[in-house]
């Protein structure tokens, strides 16, 4: 991909994921019962090795929900919420004191459960632009390094994927922020698919 | 000191004494030390998967093609195959509660790193591998200890 392409790419990945992420924001707020605006937004399009620097290196502990797309469209996806996030939305969402080093049951749930609402309201955002129907497995949830996290899906897609775009959102209340990072890992057919009907021409 | 030489995932680095060489963020992926002890040269290999598909060109992400590699390396490095011992460590189950086939990839790569290294004649001396946990290891290559530290609890040696 050339520079040239890349922010035409770019353009429109910040098309969907400004939506995505708005979608997001309202989805959270009413979980969290609080008022919550997407704040920034920025995206990138990045080969895989790549990926755990931009989410700010491998050694980092974080929690990842993650899971993968039914049918012909064949793409992982992964949202991941850097430590402090993570505590944060437990904070909200769940009683009694948080250690992510030994999170409960109830934690573990909650965190797959606000992952999935994250992770899906992105994918309507690109279902939207492609009109294709996107539907996720149901997902599953791990709070670990960043590297160890990603370990998964790049050994389940690592054969068919060497683009990842992702995106990074901070969403903030009046007495809180946190960030969450939306990551689409496509097959080549769904990069394709997703690129070209997006408006991107090769 | 040197900073440790950092192996990304599908990467090879060969080195000798004092040098180290670490792996970050080991999840399902797993990391083979091999270690001559008496030339104190050691390399390390990370892998992603067990098998390579036919006809692939990135061998290093596998456990079959990459072992073999890191040998070759080790031994033009100037170690000598009858002194050489294993480590493994990684090969965690990240995610338990996925509806996808090869959720435990971790396993299979430890099996598939045991079984080349066991065909090669070289003893797996020690290892640290499955579990729930991601691990990052450096390797220490004037003593041959992999230092071995995870998320939540402190460091320990093997």
């Amino acid at each position: 991909m050339s520079e040239e392409e890349k922010g035409r790419v770019l353009e429109i990945i910040r098309e969907f994921a400004n939506i995505g992420a708005g979608n997001a924001a309202t989805a959270l707020a009413s979980i969290l019962n609080t008022e919550l605006v997407n704040e920034v937004t920025s995206c990138n399009i990045l080969p895989i090795s790549r990926v755990a620097g931009w989410l700010g290196g491998e050694n980092q502990i974080v929690a990842g929900v993650y899971t993968q797309l039914c049918g012909d469209l064949k793409s992982g996806v992964l949202v991941v919420f850097p430590k402090d996030s993570a505590e944060e939305l437990l904070k909200h969402m769940t009683p009694g004191p948080i250690d992510l080093g030994q999170i409960t049951r109830l934690q573990s749930s909650a965190l797959r459960e606000v992952g999935n609402i994250c992770l899906c309201w992105y994918l309507v955002a690109v279902s939207r632009m492609i009109e294709t129907d996107l539907i996720p497995a149901p997902p599953d949830a791990a709070v670990d390094m960043l590297g160890a996290v990603l370990d998964l899906p790049l050994a389940t897609l690592g054969a068919h994927v060497d683009t990842v775009i992702a995106v990074h959102t901070y969403f903030k209340g009046v007495d809180r922020r946190f960030e969450g990072y939306f990551l689409l890992l496509p097959e080549e057919q769904m990069l394709k698919e997703v690129l070209e009907k997006m408006g991107a021409k090769f | 000191m040197n900073e440790p030489k950092v192996v990304g995932i599908g990467q090879i680095v060969v080195s000798r004494a004092p040098e180290q060489i670490c792996c970050l963020g080991l999840g399902s992926c797993v990391a083979v030390f091999l270690y001559d002890p008496e030339a104190k040269i050691g390399g390390v290999l990370h892998i992603l998967l067990p098998k390579a598909p036919p006809h692939c060109q990135a061998q290093d992400k596998y456990a079959d093609t990459g072992i073999i590699k890191l040998l070759q390396l080790v031994l033009a490095r100037g170690a000598r195959k009858e002194r050489l011992v294993a480590k493994l460590v990684g090969g965690a189950q990240m995610f338990q509660n996925l509806n996808i086939s090869i959720c435990d990839i971790g396993a299979d790569n430890c099996h598939q790193a045991k079984k080349i290294l066991r065909d090669m004649g070289i003893r797996t001396i020690a290892e640290d591998i499955e579990g729930k946990r991601g691990r990052s290891a450096t390797f220490h290559l004037d003593s041959g200890k992999v230092a071995i530290t995870t998320a939540f609890s402190g460091e320990h040696t093997i």
